[in-house]
């Protein structure tokens, strides 16, 4: 007795594909798949491999053994004496950054979305900061601050509105954490502004021209209309921004690698300076993962936020 | 017994093995024994590698400061490839770039199959690092004993983890007009004589001038000596007690504090470019570093070529020190063809050819072993000397304990040079005692971790 094939059968299996890819529950979990495996490669492995580093005693090259929380208690005792340095210079260039670049942003966002000459080429303009290769555009930076050559130094001089020789940018503590943070603002702001822009052109205009029906002034429409609209944008913005801020390395390192005497240091850095040169890549995973539970705490409030009906 | 059949004999097993194999290694490599020397007791069982046909050799190293030095160094390997039928790539990078990029490719396991070693990387990396004893001892056999400096880095544990390969002596380059103008006939010889010059030079409005920043060339070399010149020091020879908190070092910092206070100008901003930049500038008429400034205006710039001249490093109380940045040559672990890496650096370290790019790079190089101290390249400008007698009193960072991770650490944390910094802010006026702890306790968390 052979088993007899019923004619029909390929027909069937097709006909049952099809309604699978018809149902959308099942045809999205498909589709998901691709993203997953991505996000799991290059997201997940490395964050928890970034985890395990961070509980061992690993060295550059030599996977060490696991040794509790003994890295994180060697930072949380300050046992290097940067350590809390870090920390706290951390939070402020994340903090006075985020300020200036969220009201400087919004405000140049309000101006763009204004009929005005040229609009097209500022907009463009505007993206500038971003477009110049990141350490390229800092490194002009260590430019304009060197005490030797500074370009705003000699503005600052010649406009007499500093004595000569003018500030030390980068030598002076509180200097060299003001122009960090002058740096951070100028590349970062574009991006608050351009997303700012994006959310403002999609509030429509019929809410504005009611608001100036019923005698709203432009204050009124900005915080009854413009504010409310735009909160998602604002919130999402935000929290890239907070994120990125307190793991930005590359301005730092190449405008002052933690100098003077450490004045300057920030997490990212110190991170590296264990991890990389100093080959303590577990200690330097644990201190980059210091921040971990306190970002995700700010990413859950956000997206509460978000998720919050008006 | 056993010992009178010895004595009779006067042949154990150990030693009829080893002359067996001395004998074995004459007749299979009698070219090493002739070159051996006086020193060949350490070369006979030396195998020379061989280059493989078809090879692909990738080398990753630093940018010199001086251009043509690294096209005469691409120029030799891309001939030893083609007479060798190696395909050679040599990468060269950023000095602060190297670190990052090496460390990438240790942990990647993976990467260019020669890379430059700087500093005591070999100890940081020794995993990644080949054996290269063999090598060494055939060079040690060429070209005579190497720089202690360049050993002390290279081997690790009494295993050679990176072959020698240069030091980039660093010596001071002043202004001799500006000198004279001030009243300062010759470049102080002893550090108190440095204060009375920055003074005056101060005056002329052309300060001597040094980083005391995170600059992983000038800072380093700057503040080292002048502690070791006091008698301090970070840690004791035994590579654990953490010694930094000295009356040696607070005599140091008091003296920096006093040069400052007098005229020489620091500059925490300063990275390793810097004082170069000012140099050439005019805004300057002194400053440490390697024969770079001097060498490009002498073959570039052409502006103060005559009234520049170079000296060594001025002495402390307890005597001349100096540190150079010394560079070594490593065979990585994952190489597929290590044996023909390490036949192309035995070829680049062959005399003739070294001293063809020492000649070359004018200068700047010097070489780490006892046949290069008579290169002519120091002569041939008697401005250059001063670059060949810091070579013999340099240490390195952590003297006198070897180097190791941990020295390693303090000095990729600008510890000793933040120690200083942080006592010359505010126009060397700074707290000198939380310098010294806060250097102490950085040191401890190093030195004092499991």
């Amino acid at each position: 007795m052979g088993i007899r094939t019923r004619p029909d059968a390929p027909a069937v299996s097709k006909r049952r594909r099809v309604r699978i890819f018809d149902r959308e529950a099942p045809l999205g979990y498909v589709l998901l798949v691709p993203t997953l495996v991505v996000l799991g490669v290059f997201l997940l492995y490395p964050f928890l491999f970034g985890i395990w580093l961070s509980i061992t005693d690993s060295e550059l090259g030599v996977l060490g053994n696991f040794i509790g929380l003994g890295n994180y208690r060697f930072e949380w005792r300050n046992t290097d004496g940067v350590f809390y340095t870090a920390l706290v210079n951390t939070f402020l260039y994340t903090g006075v950054t985020t300020i200036f670049k969220f009201s400087l942003g919004l405000v140049m966002a309000l101006l763009l979305n204004q009929v005005i000459p040229f609009r097209r080429f500022v907009r463009a303009a505007l993206l500038l900061p971003y477009i110049i290769p990141t350490v390229l555009s800092y490194e002009a930076w260590r430019w304009m601050f060197d005490p030797t050559f500074s370009v705003v130094n000699w503005l600052l001089v010649n406009t007499h509105l500093a004595a000569y020789p003018g500030p030390n940018w980068l030598g002076v503590p509180a200097n060299a954490m003001a122009a960090l943070m002058i740096v951070n603002v100028w590349r970062g702001t574009p991006f608050y502004a351009i997303a700012f822009l994006a959310g403002m052109q999609v509030i429509p205009v019929d809410l504005y021209e009611a608001a100036r029906v019923d005698g709203a002034t432009r204050w009124q429409q900005f915080t009854n209309i413009t504010l409310p609209m735009l909160r998602p944008v604002l919130l999402v913005v935000l929290l890239l921004s907070t994120i990125l801020t307190f793991a930005d390395f590359q301005g730092p390192f190449v405008l002052t690698n933690g100098a003077p005497y450490n004045s300057t240091q920030l997490l990212s850095i110190w991170a590296y300076q264990w991890g990389i040169p100093g080959g303590a890549i577990g200690l330097g995973a644990a201190i980059s993962l210091v921040l971990f539970p306190l970002l995700t705490i700010v990413v859950a409030g956000v997206l509460f936020l978000l998720r919050r009906p008006e | 017994m056993t010992q009178g059949k010895r004595a009779r004999s006067g042949w154990s097993r150990r030693e009829f093995l080893k002359t067996a194999g001395v004998a074995a290694a004459t007749i299979a490599f009698p070219e090493i024994i002739i070159s051996c020397g006086p020193q060949s007791s350490s070369t006979p069982t030396a195998t020379i590698p061989k280059p493989r046909k078809g090879a692909s050799i990738r080398l990753l190293q630093w940018t010199s400061f001086v251009k043509p030095a690294d096209a005469e160094f691409k120029r030799q390997a891309a001939e030893w490839g083609a007479a060798n039928g190696v395909t050679v790539a040599i990468e060269t990078v950023t000095g602060d770039q190297l670190q990052p990029k090496t460390a990438a490719a240790v942990e990647a396991n993976s990467g260019p199959d020669i890379i430059q070693m700087q500093y005591g990387w070999p100890q940081l990396y020794t995993d990644a690092c080949l054996d290269v004893s063999n090598e060494v001892n055939i060079l040690i056999g060429k070209l005579g004993k190497p720089d202690p400096v360049n050993e002390a880095f290279c081997k690790v544990k009494g295993i050679w983890r990176a072959i020698p390969y240069t030091i980039v002596p660093n010596a001071w380059t002043y202004r001799t007009d500006y000198f004279q103008q001030a009243g300062v006939s010759a470049f102080p010889t002893t550090w108190d004589e440095l204060t009375t010059a920055a003074a005056k030079l101060k005056a002329t409005g052309k300060p001597i001038s040094q980083t005391d920043g995170h600059a992983y060339g000038d800072s380093l070399t700057m503040w080292n000596p002048v502690l070791w010149g006091f008698g301090g020091k970070e840690v004791n020879a035994d590579g654990k007690t953490v010694a930094i908190n000295s009356k040696e070092t607070r005599d140091a910092i008091r003296w920096a504090q006093g040069a400052v206070k007098a005229g020489l100008v620091v500059h925490p901003e300063w990275l390793d470019p810097d004082n170069n930049q000012a140099y050439h500038a005019n805004r300057i008429s002194g400053t440490l570093n390697g024969a770079s400034i001097y060498i490009r205006e002498k073959i570039e710039f052409h502006k103060y070529t005559d009234v520049t001249n170079n000296a060594p490093m001025p002495s402390g109380p307890k005597g001349t020190f100096a540190m150079n940045l010394i560079f070594n040559h490593a065979v990585m672990k994952w190489s597929q063809d290590a044996e023909t890496a390490k036949a192309m650096l035995l070829a680049l370290m062959d005399k003739d050819q070294y001293m063809k790019w020492t000649t070359v790079a004018s200068g700047y190089n010097a070489g780490p072993f006892d046949a290069f101290h008579g290169d002519p390249v120091f002569s041939s400008d008697p401005k250059l000397k001063a670059f060949q007698d810091v070579v013999a009193p340099g240490k390195w960072p952590g003297w006198p304990a070897l180097p190791s991770k941990k020295t390693a650490q303090a000095q990729t944390q600008y510890i000793v040079a933040d120690m200083f910094a942080k006592a010359l802010a505010n126009d060397g006026t700074g707290d000198v005692e939380a310098a010294v702890k806060a250097a102490e306790t950085s040191l401890k968390a190093i030195f004092e971790r499991p």
